[in-house]
């Protein structure tokens, strides 16, 4: 007679093997190491953080050999960097994200050094739609889990029990675990290939929410009760050449209402730069529309 | 059958859960409590002529009160202990002991579902699940993300056939430890004790 639970328990072990031969140890990272996953051919990938200002790291392969890897690119704001490896590794199956519910059976794998391949148990606990990072990145979908983050773990794949990839994982707030998913890992991955970076819309003001007293709402019909004070204007940048002042409050972009400074992010979006985007400023007491283009930020930052 | 369209697992009379609780179940019968002088810690019965190995760190005097599942408790000699491997073996008098059948941990795949017994903060028999978090190959300890409390030390570590591969020993990083079935093997067999 078959055993139910001997075949669950055998499926999960064949499912770390499995995606386990994608997956590998990043030597340098965090403190006593990280990990990576086989992305596409020669392409691995990591949590940024991790080896952030790395040029070069080592990596130690599903084989058992170690290989040098080189920093091709990176976004902080999603944690992903893009890292180019020589020699045979294998892809993993990828899992398709739509499919992913509360309740589905997940493992976080790792490599650390030599040891081999780890994993560790857990579930879906929630499931959500796209949300940003507090850096502003534009996180696909939304995954909390149920699962103990163990040292090393980052960069790791999140798998399925049929072993296959939900995405990478990074650290979360209070020992948690955020799941970069594939479809926001494989848009970093294809800007760092094709232009060897993640560009960053720039919008060159700085802002800080100010509260509108009810009766300048009322009688300006605003939609939000607050606006973004503009504190700074960057020399040179695309606000200034489209004749933003220092002063002006900002309480909508592109016909929606803004309260907070994240509010700009969908503006600041890679696919934005070089795009029109149009600021309602409030300025001496009267509203009007500024039109300026999205410029590219520079650097690290 | 008319009822076909059932889940046949179901209809065939096992489940998951049902074949966990069974397995639970058989691992308590061998499984016991080792009560000393600041609190309990488990141990496994590890022939049915009464040898029980548990932690050197839970069997601290020379003799120790042993509690069976079913309720019979025995003066249990300490014939060996080594603080170094953190092991010991006690024996209790009689014959016909429910004990355990032995796997080698060297043969544990990462991701294999792991079966916890042992009696925790006061709780007896009690079980947690949880899956290999790296093959044990020659290592030194079974490492499992499971949740183990101290009265679990000395309690076994099993596969979902309950078969034991690992004394739970301590906790690291938040994941369960146990010394390989093979080492416990080795262990007793310098005492002159082989498994059944």
């Amino acid at each position: 007679m078959a055993s139910a639970l001997v075949e669950f328990s055998n499926s999960l072990a064949d499912a770390v093997e499995q995606a386990g031969r994608s997956v590998v140890a990043v030597l340098e990272g965090g403190r006593a190491g990280v990990s990576g996953t086989v992305w596409r051919e020669g392409v691995v990938v990591t949590a940024e953080h991790t080896i952030r200002g790395a040029e070069e790291v080592t990596l130690v392969l599903p084989s058992g050999l170690t290989a040098k890897a080189k920093f091709l690119g990176g976004d902080p704001s999603t944690d992903v960097a893009v890292l180019k490896v020589e020699g045979q590794l294998q892809a993993p199956e990828f899992a398709n994200a739509a499919e992913v519910m509360t309740g589905h059976v997940v493992l976080a794998l790792g490599r650390r050094g030599e040891e081999g391949v780890s994993a560790s148990f857990g579930m879906v606990g929630a499931t959500g739609g796209a949300w940003r990072t507090w850096q502003g990145g534009k996180i696909d979908q939304y995954l909390r889990l149920d699962l103990n983050p163990y040292p090393g773990f980052s960069g790791g794949p999140l798998i399925d029990a049929g072993g296959k990839v939900l995405g990478i994982n990074t650290s979360g707030p209070r020992r948690s675990i955020t799941t970069i998913p594939n479809a926001t890992v494989n848009r970093v991955v294809d800007a760092v290939l094709s232009k060897g970076r993640v560009t960053r819309g720039f919008l060159g003001v700085g802002v800080q929410p100010v509260a509108f007293p009810a009766a300048t709402k009322t009688s300006l019909g605003l939609e939000r009760n607050r606006g973004l004070l503009v504190i700074t204007v960057s020399e040179g940048g695309p606000a200034e050449k489209a004749g933003v002042m220092l002063g002006d409050i900002i309480v909508a972009v592109d016909g929606a209402g803004v309260a907070h400074a994240s509010d700009l992010q969908s503006a600041l979006d890679p696919e934005r730069v070089g795009q029109g985007v149009q600021l309602r400023v409030l300025r001496g007491g009267k509203l009007q529309d500024v039109n300026l283009t999205v410029g590219e930020r520079s650097g690290r930052e | 059958m008319a009822t076909a369209a059932v889940n046949p697992i179901h209809e065939a009379g096992i489940s998951v859960e049902g074949e966990l609780g069974a397995v639970a179940e058989r691992l308590r019968r061998s499984t016991v409590r080792v009560l000393g002088d600041d609190g309990c810690g488990s141990g496994v019965i590890w022939r049915p002529d009464g040898v029980i190995v548990t932690n050197a760190h839970v069997a601290r005097s020379g003799i120790q009160r042993v509690e069976l599942a079913d309720g019979r408790e025995f003066s249990g000699k300490v014939i060996v202990r080594d603080a170094k491997r953190d092991l010991a073996a006690i024996r209790i008098e009689g014959h016909g002991f429910p004990s355990i059948t032995v796997r080698d941990a060297r043969t544990l795949r990462a991701g294999e579902m792991v079966i916890a017994v042992g009696n925790p903060m006061g709780e007896v028999g009690a079980a947690s699940v949880g899956i290999v978090h790296s093959a044990p190959q020659n290592r030194s300890l079974v490492v499992a993300d499971i949740r183990l409390f101290p009265g679990n030390s000395g309690g076994p570590l099993a596969d979902v056939e309950g078969r034991v591969v690992g004394i739970n020993t301590l906790v690291a990083a938040g994941l369960g430890c146990a010394i390989p079935s093979n080492a416990v093997a080795r262990f007793l067999r310098g005492l002159g004790i082989v498994a059944r």
